[in-house]
Parts: structure tokens; C-alpha cells; sequence
């Protein structure tokens, strides 16, 4: 007996000594991740961190290329193109002016918009932090995620009206942010691209354009001056730009403005493998009628001059017995070549023409802007422009953007609002066409998870 | 510190054991000789059968009283043969039976007829986890279900065999699709987090993880992504047994709060070696399709919405009706895409056997299974089972090893042709081209056939071992440790080849990719024990302690690879042109606990049972990874007191009750970390790194606490015997993914909120003995449960993210919708209450009204009855419950629609149950069904009465020796009522393949 309990204390008190070790339930860090204090300490880490980012606006959201992207859907929602999608697919929703708020194309627009700008956020506070990193590097990250943030905050706003213009990374503020109107929205965004532009070289790095720096800062400046009616500024930021010949200039050939290598480009998104060329590529051309996706809306097609070279040069035509189908045909490529040939382009110079044009013609310079004008129809085979007053050049110039930025990020769409159009334009052509459709509904689900969001815009 | 890179390599740590349990076989067998030549001193040999009366009865164990190392088993025809002493006494038993005490008295041949003893019921031992129970002196709940009725159902996933069978156990078939998966929730939802309920299952003693394996990207034909309780095959179990209250949870501590299932596998038994074959094959088909438009009504309701909308011409793209389709064609697509026949086959043999020390069961088994889409696909299972008992000869050493290995291979569609047979127009044009060649009717369709070219595969196989090893120390002390392993292994693919697209895109193998998907999980599990047992009083004590060290660790490789120079080399990575890895990661899983158990038992009627556990997990932050769970329970068997004791009425009566708490930590490893994940996408010669998730590190446990009162009583010697028991859990510190609005950057994060849910119910089971003769035996059990969950308290549930998803004092699965008022006679749109009467229906504040989709009830009733060499046995189960419809989109458009839909509202007609057709112009009627989809109009009586399982065998009169022929006829969801018109009522998962119906046939050899 007194062995038994002998034995019974001596094995009682392993089993209590074994699990007694705490440390037991400690575990290393899986090997697919890093503290974030690791990833700001080193610059190689941190810039992969910011990549990141420009992958993300490349494949989700609102700048992609893919069909889900804006150039397309935008394009579907005004009068650009024609959805040949089924009837429940978004591309109809877009197409038909019948978006809801529970459509799960414009969550997904708003949860990857506002994960990029959680990422830039989160970069910008890693990268204050960070001890190791120098001044210049930092400079560089911070200037590159500012920019970011401005950009897809300025795109929000022109889609959903009033949102939240989200500045750091604390959840607790994040889910109870309230939304704040456009104008102020613009004016947090100009604040974020002044000290991007401050911070940022004039040089690209790499040379390909495919990452931020003070020259892309400047064209997005001058886009949201124009948006917010700040003319001078506008004509100020479109000129830096205009004025950097070594840097910019308009290919005189009309089909090399998409090049990989064009001097046209300011900005564009580099392609996810060698080899691979636009998303836009993919979704637009068709080489089987009918289409499957989309097709240019015939009204776009039949408003061009017939010696317009954009329109035989950016368009190609696709028939079927009585049937003709038109397409994008701005990228060539649509599958993959042995070198990337074309990336996706964000910024070029010819809409900064266009913008120091309409600015000047606001601001009564109107031979200015008629010069301005005319450096995109005369590239375009067009000739010199015959609009005299103010308002027929601002006229001049909202045509001649439909015909130069077709399907290009919702340009069309963009231009129409904010000069009042959209119902003049879309009523006619499109029988879904409603004034409340202006602006998207904010998603369903974020109305419920945040009601300082509320009310919903109007219409939905 | 140090000792931690002892631990971190289980598999070699685990290699060292069982060499270790080699060796100590080999000294057990060398000490046996001497000990078997003493027994045979005394020699008297008897022989002898035992019968019920009229049949004989094989597998009745005879031993000789007092000598515990001398037993027998009767054969097939009830004979037996035992060696013993002229004076001593045989002990004949029999589980069902009552044991009989037979005097030798020097007589050499004997003949024993048993007595039926219904209480025997109750001395069935039941698996409790670290220990186990008599069923009549349990104190916790806990219920079982035997290899008897497991083996009579010709299902495939082990989840499946407890429906309808189990109080507090609802169990949900998710799809019909081979490998497809199960939803389980005993005793209701306790977490906040739809994915954190579920249960414990522990295999053999061995933890199982049921997380799932894969990914929805290559899991696209299933609705939930693969569930690797796949990977156990059910004719290998010999029972189940599921823990429900705190008293039989509260030792799984920190995993037990959604109940523990317990899976126990065959063991051999003593006695000749024998075989069984078990073969069967069988059909299948989808129980119920809704019932959908024809040609002539369909067109009748496209041309009605082109009227309504005003529009005088078809557009080009209107094929279905401009012409361009040929309008007198008519296909059920239902029946094309899903209407085949699957075929089942199973095969299964056993070798067990063994003496009276060692006893081994080894069987293998096959099973395969075709689909009802049209196409060549096949799931394939195979796997081997072994088990091995060894006992040492002075009875002090025990070992016990089981090991099971299961290999399965699925071969699906890649997406489930469901959904297009729901929705394409039914004269939409041929499969096929005359020439045999897919039709795609000049671009104008997609063929839905060409998703049969892009196919899913799963290659799964998993490992489970484990072995115990235990000696007596001492006359009342057992020291005893459990060493177990598992390791599943699947690799999941889905292809997109060119061919899914019409040959006329030109679309090429270049733009062909493949997904794939590996999983590698591997844990060990190691947990010595100390088991104490004594009479103290008049009572008797049980008394354990442990301790649990378990580590898994989780490999996924998750990979697309596109450009192929050919659609045949899509396997084969090295033909691609570009690879990207989205993920590859490894993560670790660590746990430690401390555990007990107090039990003491006072002359068999008040029994008090003690149980506790500490433990910690990996999953939490530094600070929280600790935390200590306990109950009580007691049980007092009022029959066995001596006023009851001659009661000629009550056999049994007990009443029972048990508190205590549980804990819940499934949220996924390293949640509390503040960190950067690869994201595996290339940007500028870089490899990006995306932040993982919202920072927050300070989050603990979940907590339940389970509180049950139940009563057992039995009736004419248990002929009929019923139990209710009522309980009522609370889950609190609700460990939640709290979904954020998506300005946050994610749509949630990782936090305990102080809300707490309720799960209370009562729960009903009934056995009765109906005829118990020598040729016809019929008995009866049926279970019902009632259950109601409910929300108590969520601080600050208005300005919260889950302010339109629950409401307080109402269940979690309910659903808040419009408040449908039926089809305006003006306008032919459907109205809608407008709760804040502001003019206008506006999400959220009109879609208030909360709609329970819980079950009200739901049980089962099952029948066992046998004639001679006849048995039948079935199963009704049945659910009180609401459940959605599926509304299909705005009648009018170019999609298939409900038959009923054909009474839609017209100008001419403007009385109708539906509103006005369009063809999608219309925008009040868009938004009117909108709205609708989300109303109570779609809410509908789901209730269910379904045989679920039906089972008839004849043994054949072989008159052979020692062998047995059963013949075998079963059923499964053969029949079902129910009000129900959208398709299967069991099942909510629209444009996925509901369960089938399935009939097979076998036979059964033993020898």
C-alpha cells in the first residue's frame, strides 16, 4: 500500500512537472509571414509591401483591366459599350442601370479599394516607425502610398458620392468613419498629392513607368483640380508636365500610344509575368461574333469623323451576315507574346492636353485652349479644331474626350457628370437610364455594419 | 525550453514507441509456456451448445468461474468446447441475455438455453473518452449508436449514419455530389462564428482535425470546400457515442464546447478465426427536382413580358424567342444535366480472431460511386483497418493498437451542372452537334456540357494510428498513455481548360490553367494517464488523472499554372508556360492539458462524478493561452433503493443532472499576430507582401457553460424504457471574427465581444420491446428533440456590425427580411410594408421582420423487427422547420422559372399570386422582386417526414457448418413528405445538387 502511494505521488507529480511547461504551446512564425516591424526594417521588404499595392490595383477593384474593371463596366453603365452578358451577371446590372445595393460587383469594388487604402495606410505608419530605414527610402514609400490613397479615395468619391476618406489603419476609427462630401474629399486628396509630389524624384524607377513619382502625382493634381473647378491649378499642373519634353510627348504614331515603351504613357501598371500583356486586351477584344462580353455601342462607333485614324486604328469591326460588332482595339494584344508588348495605362499625356485645353477655355484663353485642343485632333488626323467661343470649345473638348479616352477608366461616364450631361446623354440611349443613377449605392452590407454611413444615397 | 526540440519532430518520437511496444511484445510471449502448461493440469472436457430456446446462438462467450483465464465463444451453430475441472461452475453470457451459472458436475455434454434479459441494456459500457461507463450508472449525456445500425446504411461519410438517430444531434447533408460534406450541430449553435461549431472528434482516442482541407477555388463543385471526415469508413466503427452535457464534455476542457464525437473502430474478439465478406452495389438518383416551366409556358411568359414592358420587337440577342432558337424544342434540362443514375459499389472483408491474450481484427474495404451528371465520373475509396489486443498473462499488461489507412480519389465536374439546369431556357438548343461534337448554335449559347471539361480531382488519404499502452502497478492503480498519430495527405486540382470555351473564341491551350491545392496535416498526440480505483466504504471510488501534448501541423501549397502547349499535358506542370504560387505555408498547431476525474459510486445509487481540465493553445496571444474547465455531475438511482427494489413495474429509475463549463478556441492558428503574409503576386520584379489581417492580440477563450437535468426510467423489466433530458448552455466571451465595414480595409477581426447566446432544449428518446418471441421480434426507438436558441445580450447591437443580423431574445439563424404584403391589383408589383413609413422600401430600417429558420423539432422513429431468419429494419426521420424558397430572378427574363411563376399579374388578369413579368426594363418590377427575394413571401413550410432508411435481410438456411450467408436489400431517403415545392427539403443550398436517393443490394459472407 504505502509503495502504491509511493508511486502514485512520483507519477502525479511528472504528469503536473510535464504540463506545467508553459512554453510547450508556443509556436514559430508560419513561414509565409513577417512581423510588421521586420517588414519596415528593410527596404527590400518594404518596397515589396508597396508592389503589393500596385498588383492589387492591377488585378482587383476599380482600375483593373479585367472586365470587372471600370473601363468596362463604366463603360456598360454610360454609353460606351453593350453588355452581351447573361441577365444575372453584373456586367447586365451595369449595362441596364439596374444596380442595387446588394450588387457584389460594387462591395467589391469598395472592400478592394479600401483594403489597397488600408495597405497604403499601413505603409505609411511602417515606414514612420521604421529605425533602419534612410530618410530617402522613406521619403520614397511614403510618397509613393500617399498617392495611392489619393487616387483610389478620388475614384470613390466620383463613384459613390459622399465616403469616408480613410487616413489610418485603427479599426476602431476605421468602422465608424462617416462619409465626407466630394469637395472635401478632393481637398484631402490635393493635400495628399502636394507632399506625394514634394517627396517624390522626377526620375522613373524603374524606367518603365510603373510606379508612382512626382510626374504622376502632378497628372492626377491637375485631373482633381479640373473635377473641383480649380482651373488655374489645373492649367498649372497640366503644364509641369506638358512642359517636360525630355520626359513626355505625344506619339505622333497613332498605334504606339499603348506601347509598353510609349513617351505618351505617365503611368501605367506593369503586367503580373513577363510575357503577359493588358487585362484590357483580354476583355475587350473578341474574335467570334457574337460577342460574349461586350461590344462598342454603335452610337460611339457611328460618332467618329470617318477619316478619324482612332477610328480605324482603335476600333476594329467583326461582322456576321447583316451584323456588324465593333471593339476596343486601343491594346492588340489579347494573348500572351514572348516579351510583354503593352501594360495597362493609367495616365497619359494626351487627356493633360485636354484638361490645360478646358481649363484655359474656363479661364478665357480660349486660343490657348484651342492650341491645347488641337495637338490631340491633329494627332488623330483630324483638322484644327473650328469651336470660337468659350462654350463651343468646352463642347469641342468633351467630344473630342469621348473619342480620345473611350474606355479608358470610365472617362466618358466621369465627364458627364461633372459637367451635368449625363441625362442629356444617357436618357435617349439608355431606357434604364434614371437621374438618381449619378451615383452607385453605398453596399448594403456596409450600411448595415457602419450607420454613420447612412442614409443610402438617393434613388436605391 | 530544451525539451522543446524533443517534441517538435513527432514522427520520429512516435517510430521510437512503437519499437518500444515490439520489444515489449517479445518479453510477454517468452514468459507464456510455463504459465499455459499449468492450466492444462486438470483436464475434464465439455462440450455443448447453447440455444435462446429455438436457435442456437453463436458468439456466446463460456468461461469457468473463477478462473479468469479459461473462456470460450460459441461457434455459428451455438457449439462449444471448454476445458475445465469436473467441480467447477460455467459462466455462460451473452449481451441481451441474462447470465446463466451452470454446475459441470462431471458431465461431459451440456445444453444451455439463455433467458432474455431486456435490463442487460444497461450494462452496455460506454465509451466516455478517458474513461469509460456503465450505461446505467453514467451521469452525463451522452448517446450512441452501435455498429448495428451504422452497418445497415449504404452511406459513405460517417456524419451521415447519425442522422435522424440521435437526440440533440441535427445533422444536415450540404450536397449530393460524391465526397461532398455534412453539416453537424449538437445541441444548436453556440458560437457567433458560423464556421466555429464544430465538434470534437476524436478517433480511437486520437483528436481528428475537421477543419477543412482545400480551397473553394479547386473545390468549386461542392458548397463548402472538402471535409476530410471523409477519410473514415464507416463499416470500420463499431460505435459512435456523442458527448453533450458538461459532465462529459468538461474533460475535453477547451474543445468541448459544440459536443464531442467519440468513433470507436471494430476490435477482434477471442476464439476461431473468421472471415466475412461483405458485398453490395446500388443506384442513385436525386430525390426531388422542383418543378419548372415548360417550352410552351415559358415562351407564353417571355412574350407576356415583352408586352408588359412595351416593347414591340425582340432584340437580337433574345434567341430563346426572336426566332433564332426553334421555339417547338423542349428539354427538361433538369433531367439532362442531373437525371442519371449513380452507381454504387462496396466491397468489405474481415479476417478477425485471436486468444485468449491476443486478439487482432484486420479488414479491407472498397467503395465506388458514379454520378448522376451526364460524363464519366467516379469516386473511388479504398482503405484497411487493424486493430490488435494483447493482454499479458498475469493480466497486468494490456496494449492496444489500432491503425486505419483510407485512400480516396474523386473525380467531379468542376462546377456543378445545377445551377444551368435550374436556368436555361428550355428550348434552348442540342447538347450535341449530329456528329457528336458540343453545339454551340452559332455563339447564341453557352453549352452547359462544357463544363465537363474542366474537372475537379481530390486525391485524399489519411492515417490514423493509435496505441495504449497500460499496466497494472498495483491491485487499484493503472498507469496507462495513449501515443496517436494522424496524417491526411490531399491534393485537390480543378482544370479550366480552352475547351470550356466555344471553339470559335479561338481560345487556344495557352489560355488553359489548372488550380491546384495540397494539403499535408500531420499531428501527434500523447497522453499518459493514471487510473485509481478502490472501495472505500460502501462505495466505490474511480479516480484519473492526465495529461495531453498535442501538436499538428497544417503544409499547403496552393498554385495556378496556365499556358499549356497542349489541353493533354494539363497535368503537368513543366508544360506550362507561367506558375504562380498564391500560398505556401506552413502552420503549427500546438496543445497542452491537464486533466482529472473524481467519480465515486455509493452501493449503485448515488453517484457523484468529478471532472476538470486545464489547458492551453497555441491559437492565443501570450497572457491568454491558459484556462481551467470543470463539472459536476450527479445521478441517484432511486430504483435500486430498497422501497423500489421489489417493484414489479419500474425496472430502473435515475435521475441525473450535471453544471460546468467548456471552452471553444477554433479560430485558425496565429490569429493574434501583427503581420505581413506573401501574397504570391509579382509587381515590378517583386514578390508583393499584403498585411494579413487587423491587429489584435488580446482575445481568449470562448466559454460555455452546460447545465442538463435528466431522467431515466424503464418499465416491465426494460421492455419499454424512455429518458428526457433537459439543458439549457450558455456561450459566452463570443470569440467572434467581427465583421467591419470594409472602410477598415477587412471585412473582420479576430475579438472576444461580450454577447452571450443561449442554446436550451429538451430532448426525448423511447425504446420499446414490442414482441420479444422465439420467431418474431419487434422493437421501437424514436427520438425527439426540441430546441431553442436564443441571443441574451450583445452590448451596443444597434451601432454594431451585426445590427441587420440578429436581434436580441431571438435565435442567430434567423433571417430579417420585407414584410410582403402580396401583388398591388394597380400596378402588378409586389407591395411591401413600409415599416418607417417614410414612403419608400429602403434596406435596413423596412427589412425588420425575423424569420427562425431553426428547427422547431426533429427526431427519428425506427423499427427493428425479425421472423426467424428475416430482419427488417427502418428509419423515419423527421424536422418541423421554415425554410426559403428560391426564387429564381424577375419572371420574363431569358432564364428558366418556377412552373408556378405562369401566374403572373396581367393587365387582362389582375388578380395573381405573382407580379407583372418583364424583361428586365422595367425597373419597379426589378426591385420589386428584389425586394421580394429578400421578403417572408419567400418563406415556406420546410418541414420533412423522410425514410430515411430501410433495411431488409434473409439469412440463408445453408445448413453448413460455421457458415453464414446474409442476404441483404437497403434503402436510403427513400421516401419523403413534405410541403415543400422547391426541391429537396432537407438541403438549402441552391444551384447545388441535392442528396440522393439510394437503393442497393448485397450479401453477406461468414466463415
Amino acid at each position: 500500500m504505502k509503495n502504491t502511494i509511493i508511486t502514485l505521488f512520483a507519477a502525479a507529480a511528472l504528469l503536473l512537472q510535464l504540463s506545467s511547461c508553459d512554453s510547450f504551446v508556443e509556436t514559430d512564425l508560419p513561414k509565409s509571414q513577417l512581423t510588421n516591424k521586420d517588414v519596415f526594417e528593410d527596404y527590400a521588404t518594404a518596397s515589396a509591401a508597396l508592389a503589393d499595392i500596385y498588383a492589387k490595383i492591377r488585378d482587383k477593384g476599380m482600375l483593373t483591366g479585367a472586365y470587372t474593371g471600370l473601363s468596362l463596366q463604366l463603360g456598360n453603365y454610360a454609353d460606351e459599350t453593350v453588355s452581351y452578358e447573361n441577365a444575372s451577371s453584373s456586367g447586365a446590372a451595369f449595362y441596364n442601370n439596374r444596380l442595387l445595393p446588394s450588387t457584389t460587383a460594387l462591395q467589391d469594388y469598395w472592400n478592394a479599394s479600401y483594403n489597397q487604402i488600408y495597405a497604403a495606410n499601413a505603409l505609411i505608419e511602417g515606414v514612420e516607425k521604421s529605425q533602419n530605414l534612410s530618410a530617402e527610402n522613406k521619403k520614397q514609400l511614403k510618397g509613393e502610398a500617399l498617392f495611392i490613397r489619393a487616387l483610389v479615395h478620388f475614384y470613390l468619391t466620383n463613384l459613390f458620392g459622399s465616403i469616408p476618406y480613410i487616413t489610418g489603419t485603427d479599426y476602431r476609427k476605421n468602422s465608424k468613419a462617416s462619409r465626407v462630401d466630394i469637395q472635401k474629399a478632393y481637398e484631402y486628396a490635393i493635400a495628399d498629392l502636394s507632399s506625394a509630389a514634394e517627396m517624390l524624384p522626377a526620375l522613373y524607377s524603374p524606367a518603365d513607368r510603373i510606379r508612382a513619382n512626382k510626374w504622376v502625382c502632378r497628372a492626377l493634381l491637375s485631373r482633381v483640380y479640373l473635377y473641383n473647378r480649380q482651373f488655374a491649378e489645373a492649367s498649372n499642373e497640366a503644364s509641369a508636365l506638358l512642359n517636360e519634353n525630355s520626359l513626355f510627348s505625344l506619339e505622333q504614331n497613332i498605334d504606339r500610344t499603348f506601347l509598353l515603351n510609349s513617351k505618351e504613357t505617365i503611368w501605367q501598371l506593369q503586367s503580373a509575368f513577363a510575357g503577359q500583356n493588358t487585362q484590357e486586351g483580354v476583355a475587350f477584344i473578341f474574335i467570334s461574333t457574337p460577342p460574349s462580353v461586350a461590344s462598342l455601342s454603335p452610337e460611339l462607333f457611328q460618332s467618329f469623323a470617318a477619316d478619324d485614324l482612332r477610328k480605324s486604328h482603335w476600333i476594329k469591326s467583326l461582322s456576321s451576315g447583316s451584323f456588324v460588332w465593333h471593339h476596343a482595339f486601343k491594346y492588340k494584344e489579347r494573348d500572351n507574346t514572348a516579351q510583354s508588348k503593352e501594360y495597362s495605362v493609367i495616365f497619359r499625356l494626351a487627356e493633360q492636353y485636354l484638361i490645360r485645353s478646358e481649363a484655359r477655355a474656363l479661364q478665357g484663353d480660349l486660343i490657348g485652349a484651342k492650341e491645347d485642343l488641337d495637338k490631340v485632333r491633329l494627332r488623330a488626323g483630324l483638322d484644327k479644331t473650328e469651336a470660337v467661343t468659350a462654350d463651343e470649345i468646352i463642347n469641342a473638348v468633351l467630344q473630342e474626350r469621348r473619342w480620345e479616352l473611350f474606355t479608358e477608366q470610365g472617362h466618358r461616364f466621369f465627364d458627364l457628370k461633372r459637367l451635368g450631361g449625363l441625362d442629356n446623354a444617357l436618357s435617349p440611349v439608355k431606357p434604364g437610364w434614371n437621374t438618381e443613377d449619378r451615383l452607385f449605392p453605398i453596399p448594403e452590407a456596409e450600411l448595415s455594419t457602419n450607420p454613420n454611413l447612412q442614409p443610402q444615397n438617393p434613388g436605391y | 525550453m530544451n525539451n522543446i526540440s524533443f517534441y517538435k519532430d513527432g514522427r520520429a518520437l512516435y517510430c521510437l514507441i512503437f519499437t518500444g511496444i515490439l520489444l515489449s511484445f517479445s518479453s510477454t510471449f517468452a514468459s507464456n509456456p510455463t504459465r499455459l502448461f499449468k492450466s492444462i493440469f486438470q483436464q475434464h472436457k465439455v462440450q455443448g451448445n447453447v440455444t435462446d430456446g429455438t436457435n442456437p446462438l453463436s458468439g456466446v462467450t463460456i468461461a469457468v468461474k473463477n478462473k479468469s483465464n479459461v473462456t470460450v465463444i460459441t461457434d455459428y451453430n451455438g457449439q462449444f468446447e471448454i476445458t475445465c475441472a469436473p467441480y467447477d461452475t460455467l459462466t455462460v453470457s451473452y449481451l441481451g441475455f441474462k447470465t446463466a451459472f451452470i454446475a459441470v458436475q462431471g458431465r461431459t455434454k451440456i445444453a444451455v438455453k439463455l433467458q432474455y434479459d431486456t435490463t442487460t441494456l444497461q450494462e452496455v459500457k460506454i465509451n466516455a473518452g478517458y474513461y469509460s461507463v456503465k450505461e446505467s450508472e453514467r451521469t452525463g449525456s451522452i448517446a450512441r449508436i452501435s455498429s448495428k445500425e451504422i452497418e445497415i446504411q449504404p452511406v459513405t461519410n460517417v456524419l451521415a449514419t447519425m442522422q435522424g438517430r440521435m437526440a440533440g444531434v441535427n445533422v444536415v447533408q450540404t450536397t449530393g455530389a460524391p465526397g461532398g460534406g455534412f453539416d453537424i450541430k449538437i445541441r444548436g449553435q453556440n458560437s457567433l462564428r458560423s464556421d466555429a461549431n464544430m465538434p470534437l472528434y476524436i478517433i480511437d482516442g486520437v483528436p481528428f482535425s475537421s477543419d477543412p482541407i482545400g480551397h473553394f477555388q479547386t473545390s468549386s463543385p461542392f458548397p463548402t470546400v472538402s471535409s476530410p471526415l471523409n477519410s473514415i469508413n464507416p463499416d470500420s466503427i463499431e460505435s459512435i457515442e456523442v458527448l453533450k452535457d458538461a459532465d462529459a464534455t468538461s474533460i475535453y476542457g477547451s474543445r468541448g464546447a459544440n459536443g464531442v464525437v467519440l468513433i470507436t473502430t471494430k476490435k477482434g474478439k477471442k476464439g476461431k478465426t473468421s472471415f466475412s465478406v461483405n458485398s453490395s452495389t446500388g443506384a442513385g438518383k436525386i430525390t426531388k427536382f422542383p418543378d419548372l416551366m415548360n417550352t410552351e409556358q415559358y415562351l407564353a411568359m417571355r412574350r407576356q413580358a415583352f408586352i408588359n414592358d412595351g416593347l414591340a420587337q425582340y432584340n437580337d440577342w433574345d434567341y430563346d424567342i426572336n426566332g433564332t432558337w426553334d421555339q417547338n424544342r423542349y428539354t427538361n434540362w433538369q433531367k439532362e444535366l442531373l437525371g442519371g443514375t449513380a452507381q454504387i459499389n462496396d466491397l468489405q472483408g474481415t479476417i478477425s480472431g485471436g486468444s485468449e491474450q491476443t486478439q487482432f481484427l484486420l479488414s479491407g474495404n472498397y467503395h465506388q460511386e458514379t454520378t448522376v451528371y451526364p460524363g464519366d465520373f467516379r469516386y473511388k475509396k479504398g482503405g484497411m483497418q487493424l486493430n490488435l489486443n494483447h493482454i499479458s498473462a498475469d493480466g497486468k499488461f494490456r496494449i492496444t493498437f489500432s491503425g486505419g489507412y483510407n485512400s480516396q480519389n474523386n473525380n467531379l465536374p468542376a462546377y456543378d451542372l445545377s445551377f444551368d439546369a435550374r436556368y436555361l431556357p428550355p428550348n434552348a438548343p442540342a447538347l450535341y452537334n449530329p456528329d457528336g461534337s458540343l453545339n454551340w448554335e452559332n455563339g447564341t449559347w453557352e453549352n452547359p456540357l462544357r463544363n465537363l471539361n474542366a474537372q475537379f480531382r481530390s486525391q485524399t488519404s489519411g492515417l490514423i494510428a493509435n496505441t495504449v499502452l497500460s499496466y497494472e502497478i498495483a491491485k487499484d492503480l493503472t498507469i496507462k498513455s495513449s501515443f496517436g498519430f494522424t496524417d491526411l495527405k490531399s491534393s485537390e486540382t480543378r482544370t479550366q481548360p480552352s475547351t470550356i470555351y466555344n471553339p470559335a473564341y479561338n481560345i487556344t491551350s495557352a489560355r488553359s490553367a489548372i488550380y491546384l491545392y495540397g494539403t499535408d496535416r500531420s499531428s501527434w498526440i500523447i497522453e499518459p494517464q493514471l487510473n485509481y480505483s478502490r472501495a472505500i466504504a460502501k462505495g466505490k471510488l474511480d479516480a484519473l488523472i492526465g495529461g495531453t501534448f498535442q501538436s499538428q501541423t497544417n503544409d499547403i501549397l496552393y498554385q495556378t499554372a496556365n499556358g499549356f502547349s497542349s489541353n493533354s499535358l494539363i497535368y503537368n506542370l513543366a508544360a506550362a508556360k507561367n506558375i504562380t504560387i498564391y500560398s505556401n505555408d506552413q502552420t503549427q498547431y500546438k496543445y497542452q492539458a491537464f486533466f482529472a476525474r473524481i467519480n465515486y459510486n455509493w452501493q449503485q445509487r448515488y453517484i457523484l462524478n468529478l471532472t476538470g481540465r486545464r489547458d492551453g493553445s497555441s491559437r492565443f496571444g501570450p497572457g491568454n493561452q491558459f484556462a481551467v474547465f470543470g463539472a459536476a455531475g450527479g445521478a441517484w438511482i432511486f430504483s435500486h433503493e430498497n422501497f423500489l427494489a421489489d417493484s414489479s413495474w419500474l425496472s430502473f429509475g435515475k435521475i441525473r443532472s450535471s453544471y460546468g463549463t467548456t471552452g471553444n478556441d477554433q479560430i485558425g492558428d496565429y490569429q493574434f499576430l501583427n503581420t505581413y503574409t506573401t501574397s504570391g503576386i509579382n509587381y515590378g520584379g517583386m514578390t508583393g507582401l499584403q498585411p494579413s489581417r487587423l491587429y489584435n492580440p488580446n482575445f481568449g477563450w470562448e466559454i460555455n457553460r452546460k447545465l442538463e437535468f435528466a431522467l431515466e426510467l424503464g418499465f416491465l423489466q426494460d421492455r419499454i424504457f424512455t429518458t428526457a433530458s433537459w439543458y439549457r448552455n450558455r456561450s459566452s466571451n463570443q470569440l467572434v471574427g467581427l465583421p467591419l465595414p470594409g472602410t477598415t480595409g477587412f471585412p473582420s477581426l479576430q475579438a472576444n465581444l461580450d454577447a452571450e447566446v443561449e442554446n436550451r432544449g429538451l430532448e426525448l428518446t423511447l425504446r420499446t420491446i414490442n414482441f420479444n418471441g422465439s420467431k418474431f421480434k419487434w422493437s421501437t426507438s424514436a427520438n425527439i428533440s426540441f430546441a431553442q436558441n436564443t441571443l441574451l445580450r450583445f452590448p451596443n447591437l444597434e451601432s454594431s456590425t451585426y445590427s441587420q443580423k440578429y436581434r436580441i431574445g431571438q435565435p442567430l439563424n434567423i433571417q430579417l427580411l420585407y414584410k410582403y404584403k402580396g401583388v398591388d391589383p394597380q400596378t402588378g408589383i409586389y407591395q411591401f410594408e413600409d415599416l418607417n413609413k417614410d414612403g419608400i422600401i429602403s434596406f435596413p430600417d423596412d427589412r425588420q421582420t425575423a424569420v427562425d429558420l431553426n428547427p422547431e423539432f426533429y427526431g427519428g422513429l425506427q423499427n427493428q423487427l425479425s421472423y426467424k431468419k428475416w430482419n427488417l429494419d427502418f428509419l423515419f426521420q423527421f424536422v418541423k422547420q421554415k425554410s426559403r424558397t428560391y426564387p429564381m430572378g424577375p419572371a420574363g427574363m431569358m432564364s428558366n422559372q418556377l412552373q408556378r411563376m405562369n401566374q403572373t399579374w396581367t393587365q387582362s388578369d389582375n388578380i395573381a399570386p405573382y407580379q407583372i413579368a418583364t424583361t428586365g426594363y422595367n425597373y419597379e418590377a426589378v426591385m420589386g422582386d428584389y425586394y421580394y427575394t429578400f421578403s417572408d413571401g419567400t418563406v415556406a413550410d420546410g418541414s420533412y417526414i423522410r425514410l430515411k432508411n430501410i433495411a431488409l435481410s434473409f439469412d440463408l438456411p445453408l445448413g453448413l457448418q460455421e457458415t453464414g450467408c446474409k442476404i441483404m436489400l437497403q434503402g436510403q431517403n427513400l421516401l419523403t413528405m413534405t410541403k415543400f415545392k422547391d426541391g429537396d427539403p432537407e438541403f438549402g443550398g441552391a444551384g447545388f445538387l441535392p442528396p440522393l436517393k439510394i437503393i442497393s443490394a448485397g450479401i453477406q459472407l461468414t466463415f
